[in-house]
């Protein structure tokens, strides 16, 4: 046997001496990423088609109830109201952004790369939890803003009017994040189960959809407390009990939040909450497991 | 059963994720059931189930999975070439393809509309319903072929269309009903079997003209396009 005759050349690669930014800036590079691509920015037209039709849609009806309002002083939705009137765009854009931010990921192969970085799994579906949530929030807060500022120029009030629409507007702005919350943690949820887009977006239609009738079935059954519990059936209807109970008049006005949901107002929101809770739990619990194939 | 519905079908079948197509038919079956078994009056629980349910949701959500996915899929994984370079005439590819999908979806739609159908009124609405879904299915199956041949992301694309045409615009503007396949199948099955439960602006030979235009020119259009089709990389 003769000695090993090999030699390891130093061709001369320099290692990296900067700064380490670590765990949070990898998060928040992630997170900010996933905004990104939420809207297109910084990709090609078409992929800002989908994204910028729904949100060019509801600038347009916030720009016409303003101009409804400062013309005729009605007010034809209040802020809250807004968002419930969204709710299938708000599907249509959570169809669109959810598949885009985690279907993309799954189907390339690409998560193996992202965890050889100081990335816990976690870190990787909240950063993209939190960008769906962000963008569902501007999606439903920035028409708000609009009606706001179109009625806070027209106000005869002065200031005094001005500071009682801004007490308007922040109910609104938190019942927008309720929906954010809501809707991205089933939505995105939903589209990490599979990296074919399409099949995601169908999917988060569906279940979206599909549960709306329940409602609507469960509220015409012959027993009193099982109408009044019949939003629990569906997402979007949780959400509008759980603002019904927390906003009252500036949701449902007239005060008839007690004939919908009579007593139940905890409950609801309690329901709420644990569902956001095992959607986040089962969202952990997937990128627990995915990528290890 | 030619080898490319053969293909096809099997494209569908194989694969588990075609089982997330049952639960919203199996919905629809389980409101009916249970809304019939509690004695509420269908005048009531019929609109919502049949109409809101039924035919607005899961009749396009099934033909848009099922539609874009019999080519969509295989022009997505690049697989569609093993059927292009086929000396076959692309009618052979695109009728067989839009038959499998028209029949799965009208399968799936079809029987449980049938059974709704039955217990919210007559076997007369039963059968008026499965008719006007299964042509409807061929409908909405045609326009979603098509559309997986013209643009790169069909699926939404005919979301646009189910969700913000039909849905959202049909409910405000009234207009718009005259150019929704979801009009048209509710005005056929309400002229098949003549209920209080279904109601439409849309006159029944509109209807009727424009569901036959819709198939024969989305299907005209499908092979027309697959004679020049181009088989390109994912972009963006």
């Amino acid at each position: 046997m003769s000695e090993p005759t090999g030699v390891i050349h130093d061709i001369g690669y320099q290692r990296y001496t900067g700064p380490r930014l670590g765990r949070w800036h990898v998060f928040g590079a992630l997170y900010l990423h996933g905004l990104r691509t939420a809207f297109g920015l910084g990709r090609s037209a078409k992929a800002k088609i989908f994204p910028w039709l729904v949100m060019g849609i509801v600038l347009v009806v916030a720009a016409g109830l303003t101009a409804v309002r400062t013309q005729t002083g009605q007010v034809v939705m209040t802020y809250a109201q807004f968002a419930d009137a969204m709710s299938w765009l708000v599907i249509f854009f959570v169809a669109v952004v959810g598949p885009e931010l985690v279907s993309r990921d799954l189907l390339s192969g690409v998560l193996p790369l992202y965890f050889s970085r100081p990335l816990p799994r976690g870190d990787y579906a909240l950063a993209k939890l939190g960008a769906l949530v962000s963008a569902l929030w501007l999606l439903l807060g920035a028409p708000q803003l609009v009606m706001f500022l179109g009625a806070a120029f027209t106000t005869k009030d002065g200031l005094h009017g001005v500071w009682t629409e801004l007490g308007d507007l922040l109910p609104g702005l938190l019942y927008a994040a309720l929906w954010a919350v809501v809707f991205a943690s089933v939505g995105l949820l939903i589209a990490s189960l599979t990296g074919k887009r399409a099949f995601a977006a169908g999917g988060i239609v569906a279940v979206f959809l599909m549960t709306a009738p329940i409602v609507g079935i469960l509220s015409i059954m012959p027993s009193r407390t099982v109408n009044e519990l019949a939003m629990l059936g569906s997402p979007t209807a949780l959400i509008h009990a759980v603002g019904a109970y927390t906003l009252g008049d500036l949701l449902v006005p007239g005060g008839q939040t007690e004939d919908q949901i009579g007593d139940f107002g905890p409950l609801y929101v309690t329901v709420a909450v644990l569902l956001v809770a095992s959607c986040v739990a089962l969202l952990l619990l997937r990128y627990r497991k995915v990528a290890a194939r | 059963m030619s080898t490319v519905s053969w293909i096809t079908a099997r494209g569908l079948f194989g694969r588990r994720r075609f089982l997330l197509l049952l639960p919203l038919p199996a919905l629809l079956l389980v409101l009916a059931i249970v809304s019939r078994s509690l004695g509420v009056d269908p005048g009531q629980w019929g609109p919502p189930v049949l109409v809101g349910l039924g035919l607005a949701v899961v009749l396009p959500v099934v033909a848009l999975i099922v539609g874009t996915g019999v080519l969509g899929a295989e022009i997505d994984d690049g697989t569609v070439v093993h059927i292009l370079t086929k000396p076959l005439p692309r009618w052979q590819i695109v009728l067989p393809k839009l038959a499998v999908a028209t029949g799965v979806s009208a399968a799936t739609v079809a029987v449980p509309l049938y059974v709704a159908g039955v217990l919210a009124d007559s076997v007369r609405l039963g059968l008026g319903l499965a008719a006007a879904s299964a042509l409807g299915a061929l409908a909405y199956s045609a326009l979603f072929l098509v559309l997986s041949l013209l643009t790169r992301r069909p699926v939404l694309l005919g979301l646009v269309y189910v969700l913000i045409w039909e849905g959202l615009l049909g409910r405000f503007v009234d207009g718009t009903k005259v150019l929704s396949i979801q009009q048209w199948v509710i005005a056929l099955a309400d002229r098949i079997a003549p209920t209080e439960l279904l109601g439409t602006t849309v006159s029944v030979p509109v209807a009727a003209v424009l569901t036959a235009l819709v198939v024969v020119g989305s299907t005209v259009l499908a092979i027309d396009r697959l004679r020049s089709f181009s088989v390109a990389g994912e972009t963006s």
